[in-house]
Formats: structure tokens, sequence, C-alpha cells
């Protein structure tokens, strides 16, 4: 009888995965160097980890941590968190689908991917939230987190539960976390992550649903959201929070606490040009102070936070378009050259406990031009797109909550 | 005995010029005067290698043809795809036989583009009419027609391929009534709405404000491919779409033109004033692509919008 061929697993069991054609193109740089390492899947698991733990370290760090440095831990947690996607062995079709949804745009797993190398977007809110959890535990013995949206990485909590893990700060029993996405990709690639994370024992459950209309089978005490881009567009932050902000229990937070979205009328040039020719990288940090001056503020358009959320009100338009009345404001009078001014929207983000995202920090808080907003000029040809008012008009925002969320003005 | 000139400068017209030469009803064939296109040259090979004379129609004066055909002993003449309007000594020769073929029920589509715009305001049949020459294009009484189905998915070159198809029977029913003496010429309608003008840049170019998805859908097939081809703008670059297919979308509240899905089986789709339109076949420089791979490879994504202010 022929003897049973029996596999060396401890020879075997590196990493070899079959990827799909276009993941393997995107990130051939991480997968030559898992294939050329031969690690084994624990060792491969190990650097991982350790690519996690490395970044949180830093971004929790209250001394000061030097650009480059975390430029270089993120890239490690990022070349580290795409092998992991190759290994979750994702078809083309769930690699690249990517749609506008009733309530946002739903991004495919191959574009949401480079998320986790934002560096001040995740330090902004992992410092948050590392507050909020320390905050609510001192009252309580454990608390349930809600991360729905968190697409294939899970940025904001993944990176943070693994500090917790390395350094004990947290038990299982002190955090349950339910993540929540829409895209069945982005699932795979979670499910692998947390698997390659070993964190399991902190996941109550991952589920695959539209975030907008998830009802969690618990009461939440903590809701991580991050859905939103630049001019607080495009995705469903607000939809999504306006859903969720009642499973909240009655001292449940929201993380970020606070977004103001303001408005601004700028000199393009000066405002996303001329301030960053001298500077390494884009951050509140390295803002132009004459370019700051050289802005017309125009206040705040809309706050989101817990009480406005409960209080919001939703209005539904002809064709069945729902929007949120925001805020008026009045165009200032008496500058001169408001005509050569354009309209930017920005988000500034308040995590938690003074700890934030700020203007130019992430893509996500990047003020936003509004080419069809014209303040005492009117384009050469007038589309119904266009919004024309002149100085000293009052100016009433609406928040459209479509496919495509964004703000439209109204003249008052 | 009924001696025929064809005036052509396209193979399109080979079926009709075959039907009359081996019907042994043809003279000659007269080419237009024209820089030498694929079309005009692979004509001229055929027409030489089937040895027909040709004769070559002059764009200043018309006597050296009409003494040819006269030695030619030509008495009826026929034009299709002639790029020229014939004038009037030539009209006169012919002593009201010299008729032309439209592809159009006329009064409807007069004029230089008339399978384009059928195609493009979603006609599904034509016509092909045959009627005398007069002074007024495509204005003279019509001896016989035929009608001709037009699929959905047609495109230009399908359209014109029936055409041509069709070309013979519409030329032998003339003749035999001709012969027969039995030809009763009728008047067309003075006017009609629809009108096939030649095509202007900017109406190639998709007006995603106004244009619905069927409307999209039948200037890309009306324009497949052909000079006419449909266009879209994303950044500064022009793309030719060459196919696209109506979708539903229940979307509300976003803009026409905007990128609404990306998908490898659902493929490219974008939103239209009345609903969504799936860009199936794209030319770009660099090739032809579906909307998935063009998608991906230009790096479009959903939320993006082809409206060229926004990009």
């Amino acid at each position: 009888m022929e003897k049973p061929k029996v596999e060396n697993r401890s020879v075997l069991d590196f990493a070899d995965p079959h990827v799909d054609e276009l993941l393997k193109h995107s990130i051939r740089t991480q997968l030559e160097s898992l294939l050329k390492a031969k690690l084994t899947t624990a060792q491969r698991q190990q650097l991982l980890q350790k690519s996690f733990v490395d970044a949180m370290a830093l971004v929790l760090s209250d001394s000061k941590v030097e650009h480059k440095t975390l430029v270089k831990a993120f890239s490690a947690m990022y070349d580290n968190a795409v092998q992991s996607m190759a290994l979750a062995q994702l078809s083309e079709k769930l690699l690249t689908k990517q749609y506008v949804s009733a309530s946002g745009l739903i991004m495919s797993p191959y574009h949401c991917k480079h998320t986790i190398k934002d560096i001040y977007r995740i330090q902004g809110y992992a410092r948050g939230v590392d507050k909020a959890i320390q905050s609510k535990l001192s009252h309580t013995d454990s608390i349930t987190i809600l991360y729905p949206a968190c697409g294939p990485f899970a940025p904001l909590l993944l990176p943070l539960l693994s500090y917790y893990k390395d350094s004990q700060k947290y038990t299982k029993e002190q955090l349950q976390v339910i993540l929540v996405d829409v895209h069945p990709g982005a699932v795979l690639a979670l499910k692998q992550l947390v698997k390659d994370l070993q964190l399991d024992e902190f996941i109550l459950r991952i589920e695959e649903a539209d975030a907008t209309t998830y009802v969690p089978e618990q009461s939440i005490d903590l809701l991580v959201l991050e859905a939103m881009q630049h001019g607080f567009t495009k995705e469903g932050q607000l939809s999504i929070a306006k859903h969720l902000v009642q499973f909240l229990t009655i001292e449940g937070l929201i993380i970020p606490q606070n977004v103001s979205v303001r408005g601004m009328m700028v000199i393009g040039e000066n405002e996303f040009n001329q301030q960053w020719k001298e500077v390494e990288y884009s951050h509140s940090l390295n803002m132009d102070a004459s370019a700051q001056q050289d802005r017309v503020e125009l206040g705040e358009i809309l706050s989101i936070n817990k009480s406005t959320l409960l209080n919001m009100q939703t209005l539904e338009l002809q064709e069945g378009i729902k929007v949120i009345p925001a805020n008026q404001i009045t165009l200032p009078a008496g500058i001169e050259d408001m005509d050569k001014r354009i309209l930017a929207i920005y988000a500034q983000i308040d995590t938690f406990a003074e700890e934030g995202v700020g203007q130019y920090d992430s893509g996500i808080t990047h003020p936003r031009p509004d080419m069809s907003f014209y303040i005492d000029t009117k384009p050469r040809d007038v589309e119904h797109s266009h919004f024309v008012a002149n100085s000293g008009d009052s100016v009433q925002f609406y928040y459209q909550l479509s496919g495509l969320p964004g703000f439209v003005p109204v003249k008052v | 005995m009924q001696k025929y000139a064809v005036f052509t400068g396209s193979c399109q017209s080979l079926t009709a010029i075959q039907y009359l030469h081996q019907s042994g009803q043809l003279a000659c064939v007269v080419l237009v005067d024209a820089q030498p296109t694929p079309d005009l040259m692979q004509l001229q090979h055929w027409l030489q290698q089937s040895g027909i004379k040709t004769l070559a129609y002059n764009l200043s004066d018309d006597k050296d043809l009409l003494s040819q055909l006269d030695s030619l002993a030509v008495n009826r003449g026929l034009i299709y795809l002639f790029r020229h309007k014939v004038r009037p000594a030539l009209i006169q020769y012919f002593s009201g036989h010299l008729v032309n073929i439209h592809p159009s029920p006329l009064p409807d589509y007069r004029g230089p583009f008339p399978l384009y715009w059928q195609l493009r305001n979603g006609e599904d049949k034509t016509k092909l009419t045959l009627h005398q020459v007069t002074e007024l294009l495509d204005c003279g009484d019509i001896a016989t027609d035929l009608e001709i189905e037009i699929h959905p998915f047609d495109t230009i070159s399908c359209v014109q391929y029936k055409v041509a198809q069709a070309l013979p029977e519409l030329v032998a029913k003339y003749c035999q009534l001709d012969e027969k003496q039995g030809i009763t010429w009728h008047k067309q309608g003075e006017t009609s709405d629809k009108t096939a003008p030649q095509v202007a840049q900017q109406q190639l170019i998709v007006n995603w404000h106004k244009q619905t998805s069927k409307q999209v859908v039948n200037m890309a097939r009306a324009g497949n491919a052909d000079a006419g081809c449909a266009l879209f703008q994303f950044r500064q670059e022009m793309f030719q779409l060459l196919q696209a297919s109506v979708v539903e979308s229940p979307l509300i509240g976003v803009q026409a033109g905007t990128v609404i899905e990306v998908d490898r089986h659902t493929g490219l789709v974008i939103k239209t004033i009345n609903g969504a339109l799936r860009l199936d076949v794209i030319g770009t420089q660099q090739g032809i692509f579906d909307g998935y791979r063009f998608a991906v490879l230009f790096g479009l994504e959903a939320g993006f919008t082809l409206m060229p202010e926004n990009n």
C-alpha cells in the first residue's frame, strides 16, 4: 500500500495567494515582498500586527512625532493590510464594484484601501476614540462599539484594537465591536484582516448591511463614523448618523462628537496653490497665515452632533428628494474682490475631547471649491445648477440627502 | 432598350450596379469628382475588374459628360450616394428619366444625412424612395419605394447594409415599371419637420442635461462607426460612445451625467435626466473598451461627473 503523502506544513505554509490581476497590479510591491520573504502565516500575521501596533503607539503618544516617522509607520501598516486583502481572494467583481446608493457613494475595496494611509484622519479619530473609550469605561464595565461603513480595513478601530490587545490596555470583556459595511468585498477583506490580526475576541460580529437601515441587536455606547468626503459631500455620513443615533444609549457617544461644516469665499490661487508651494505636506499646522487672512469666512453652515441629529427635520421636495434645512448666512458686503472669489466648504471634525481632524489634515477636511456659486458676477452661460447672488444677500443652505449628498444654496 | 448610367461615389451602390450590369442595362458608371477615399478607390477597382466603363464627373462643366453619355446611348440615369448636385443640363439630357434613390420616406429626412438622423430619432423603419431628379434636392415626384425595417440594435452600418441589399429589388421594380411604361409619378408632400442636415460637431457631443437615455442610445448607434460618432467629455478629453443601453435607476437627486456605478458585470452606468444609461462600448485613442474597463483604465469612478465644468 502506498504511503499517503503528508504535506510538510511548516515548509508550505507561506503566503502564495491567488490574487486578482487588478489587485496584483496595484499592490505588486507588497506582493513581491510577501512572496520573496516566504513567511509562514504566523510570521506574516506577526508583522501585520506589529505594524498596526507601532502606528498606534506613535499616534497615541503625547510627544511630538516627526511626519516622516508617521509616514513610514503608516506605509508599513498599509503594506501589511493589502497583503492581508490579497489573501481574502476577492474576485475582480467584488474588488472593483462601486456605486451611488440612495444615500451616498459606496466605494470599491480597490479604492478604499488607501484610507489606511491617511495619517492625520486616523490619528484624530484614534486619539478621540481612545479617550472616549477611556471615558466610557470609567463609568461602566463594558461597552459596545458600532463602526458602520467601516470599509475593508476598518482603519479607525482595528489598529486601535491591535494596540489594546498588545498592550493589554483593554480586554474583550470590556470592548465589543460591531463592524458593518454594505460592500460584500469589503466584508470579505475585513474578515480576513480581523483573522490575521487575531482580533476575533473583540469583534461581536461583522455584518454586511446598509448602515442607513441597519438595526443593531443591542444598544450602542459608542458610534464611530467616518463616511464623508471633502466639503461634507458624496458619502452618507449624515444619513447613517441620523439613522443610528436612535440606537445609542442615553449616555452614548458619537465619534466625531461634532462636525462643523463652514463656508468661506477664497481666491482659489491663494488658497489652493500658493499657500502650499513651500511646505512639505498639507496640514492645518502648515497653513499660511496670509492665506488665512485673505479668506472671507461665511460662518457655520451645518453642525452635526448627537443633539442636532436628534432634532434634525427632513423636508421632502418634489420628486421625493429629501433635504435638511441648514443655516442661513448673509453674504458680507463691501468685499472689493468678491466677484473673483469662489465658495469653499470645509469640515472641522472634533472627534472627542480636544482631539480632531483639522483643515487640510486629511482629504475629508480639505476645503472643497464649489465652482457653481457666483457672487457679484455671473457665469458666461447660466445653467440651472448655477447659484448667482450679490453681496449682502441672505442665503439659506439645505443639505440634500440624495445618492450624492451635498449642500444646495437658495437665495432668501 | 434602357441604357443606364449610374452616378455614384460609394461601394454601397454596388448591388444596384451589379443588377443593372447583369440584366444588360448598364452602360456606364459616372464617378464623383473628389479626393479618392478608400471607399471610392475600392469602387473604382471593382468596376475596373468587372470591365464596367466609368466616366468622370466634371465639377465645372457637363459638356464632355453629355457627349460621352450620348455616344454610349445612355437614356436612363440613376443617382445614389453621389455627392454633387447635378446641373440643369444633365437633368434635361435625361428628359425626366434621371432618378435618385434617397433612403428615407420622403418628404421626411431630406438632406445629406438621412440614415443618420432616422437612427438618431429612433425611427423603427425607413423607405428607399426612388424619385425624379429636379433642381430642388430630394423634392422630385416619386416613382416607387421600398420599406426597410430598422432593428433597435441597428447601427448606421447595419442600416447602410440593409439598404444596399434592398437596392436591386427597388431598381428592378422601377425598371420593370419603366419597361411596361407603367410608372405613376406621385407628388411629395411639400414640407416635413424631420430633416437630415449636415451634423455639426457640437451636435455629436452628448448633452447630459438635455438628452434622455434613449436619445443617447440612438445617438451612439447612429454614429457607430462613422464620422458622426457620438462623443462625451471626461476631464479635457473626448471619447467616442459607440454603444450604450438604457438601464433603470431609482436614484433621485443625482445630477445627470454622474457615474452611478462601475461594476464588472453591470458595467459603467451614468445617470441621465430620465433614468440611467450603460456605456457599453467606448472608443479611445488607446483602443476600444467596454465601459467597465474604460472606467478602470481611465480612472472614472462612481460619483464623478461627465459634465465638463466639474471635472
